[in-house]
């Protein structure tokens, strides 16, 4: 929250806009983080109730994000924030469509502890269990590094989607195999496939929140940038 | 330096917004004017601290800092104005098209001519419309009626209050609104075709329409001259200038492109002072 020091403009009005959109964000951050904790517990355990939870809970992440756009654009009309305020404000409104994203693909995650899975079966899901701690490790970090704004925690955890990525390739590559040598579970396992998939783009999703902690840091563009112009910041 | 890869590069369109021009690497023919080691003292009290900068023609520059931070000083000086200040001392030096306009020959008149200035009140003088127009025009010794004429409607035009006055052009201009009256001294200002117009907190005695019409104005207006401005209003500096230059205490602390400065400062200072935090 240093970085941030919106505690010092003179108008107080100003300084309490800040401070309430941001805690709003926050809690937001936590409950889809929670949202995506369950359904991956729900899918580990076949937990039809938790699921449950995680899918009708989607609607306050939605709420959220809507609320929150609503005072982005009030603050935008009302104080022309300029500058680092300016900045996050638009790290802000990218920030909270991603995590409204990452709330939806946490939805189709609790939607697959809600089908009828064997008992043989049950060991396809097991493998989303790896990639999923990844996953979750890296929301994490994403959110702990917008909370305090941290650039250089940003810049580090940026480079974890990488890893997801190859953990998803073999995990694809595995799950083919798999219906090679049994194509009835073609189904099943395509099922699976989309849970990693959701993964996946969970993770490029909070590889984009750590662009936009950077942007609002140092004001640097790094979207569509390679890993070497990164390490160059 | 982050360079964006070529894919994600749109090709073929234009770009959303120009590329700024490099002030610190101006070529000759687009610098309007050059500012160089400039200090300038009010008796003993320094009040401009060696400011160096080039203000490139046919843009408007803006100059914002908070009250005493010099810019109504570094702005009086380009047409010296504050030769008529006791006990005023200046060194170094600004170039308008490459001579110093400090210069010993210098026939101050002649410069006010090609500088021009309008400010923070509007000050027509006790006559009519059209005599407070061709004013400078007469002084210059012009009296060819045609002439006149012609000037004054190109420059009411051009400060777009011709179709509100053209009715009434010979009653007194002391009759008008204030917002009126700014734009009828910015046409007499530009009535006789000055280089560079300087404009010193030109709407701070205006309603907000009356702004928003003069800012709009100094939009046009930069098709023909060089404007400076001066303006305590950060938004308004935003909004109509190409160039902003923020200035502290007597010190320029930053000057570059108005969507750089306002999006990502490079000083402390300047990103304090626009946010509106203290210092």
């Amino acid at each position: 929250m240093d970085n941030l020091q919106i505690g010092r403009h003179i108008s107080g009005q100003f300084n309490e806009d800040l401070e309430r959109v941001i805690n709003n964000v926050m809690h937001m951050g936590g409950l889809v983080e929670k949202q995506l904790t369950d359904a991956l517990a729900a899918v580990d355990t076949t937990d039809v109730t938790l699921a449950k939870e995680v899918l009708s809970n989607d609607y306050q992440v939605n709420a959220y994000e809507v609320s929150i756009d609503d005072e982005c654009t009030r603050i935008i009309a009302k104080r022309q924030p300029a500058a680092g305020d300016l900045r996050l404000i638009m790290a802000i409104v990218k920030t909270i469509t991603d995590l409204e994203r990452i709330g939806d693909e946490a939805e189709k995650i609790a939607r697959v502890a809600l089908e009828n899975f064997s008992s043989s079966q049950q060991d396809l899901l097991v493998n989303l269990d790896n990639l999923g701690r990844l996953v979750l490790e890296f929301l994490q970090a994403s959110l702990d590094a917008f909370t305090r704004m941290d650039c250089d925690a940003a810049i580090k955890i940026h480079q974890m989607d990488d890893k997801i990525n190859r953990e998803y390739e073999a995990l694809i590559r595995q799950l083919m195999t798999y219906m090679m040598e049994d194509p009835r579970s073609i189904p099943q396992i395509m099922t699976v496939i989309w849970s990693a998939r959701a993964l996946e783009r969970i993770g490029d999703r909070c590889q984009n929140i750590c662009e936009y902690i950077i942007y609002f840091v140092k004001g640097k563009v790094v979207r569509h940038t390679t890993a070497e112009d990164m390490k160059n910041l | 330096m982050i360079s964006i890869s070529p894919k994600a590069l749109a090709t073929g369109s234009e770009p959303l917004i120009k590329t700024p021009l490099d002030l610190n690497n101006l070529s000759p023919e687009q610098v309007a004017l050059d500012i160089n080691k400039l200090n300038l003292y009010y008796g003993k009290k320094q009040a401009l601290n060696n400011i160096t900068m080039s203000i490139p023609k046919g843009q408007v520059t803006a100059f914002i800092g908070p009250s005493g931070c010099g810019k109504s000083t570094l702005l009086r000086c380009i047409n010296r104005m504050n030769d008529l200040v006791d006990d005023c001392h200046i060194s170094g030096e600004i170039n308008l098209h490459g001579n110093n306009i400090y210069n010993k020959h210098v026939d101050v008149a002649e410069l006010r001519r090609k500088v021009g200035m309008v400010f923070q009140r509007p000050n027509p003088f006790p006559k009519t419309i059209y005599e407070n127009v061709v004013y400078g025009l007469r002084i210059m010794g012009e009296n060819n009626r045609r002439r006149l004429d012609e000037a004054a409607e190109q420059s009411l035009r051009s400060a777009a209050l011709w179709n509100e006055v053209k009715d009434r052009l010979h009653e007194s201009a002391l009759g008008l609104s204030g917002g009126q009256q700014q734009r009828l001294v910015i046409a007499r200002a530009i009535a006789i075709q000055p280089e560079v117009l300087l404009l010193d907190e030109p709407t701070s005695a205006l309603d907000p329409i009356s702004t928003l019409v003069i800012e709009e104005l100094i939009n046009d207006l930069k098709k023909q001259f060089t404007v400076v401005i001066v303006t305590h209003n950060m938004q308004q500096a935003a909004r109509v200038s190409d160039q902003t230059a923020f200035m502290y205490m007597g010190d320029l602390i930053e000057y570059s492109d108005t969507n750089t400065l306002f999006t990502t400062p490079l000083k402390k200072k300047t990103e304090d002072y626009i946010t509106g935090r203290y210092g």
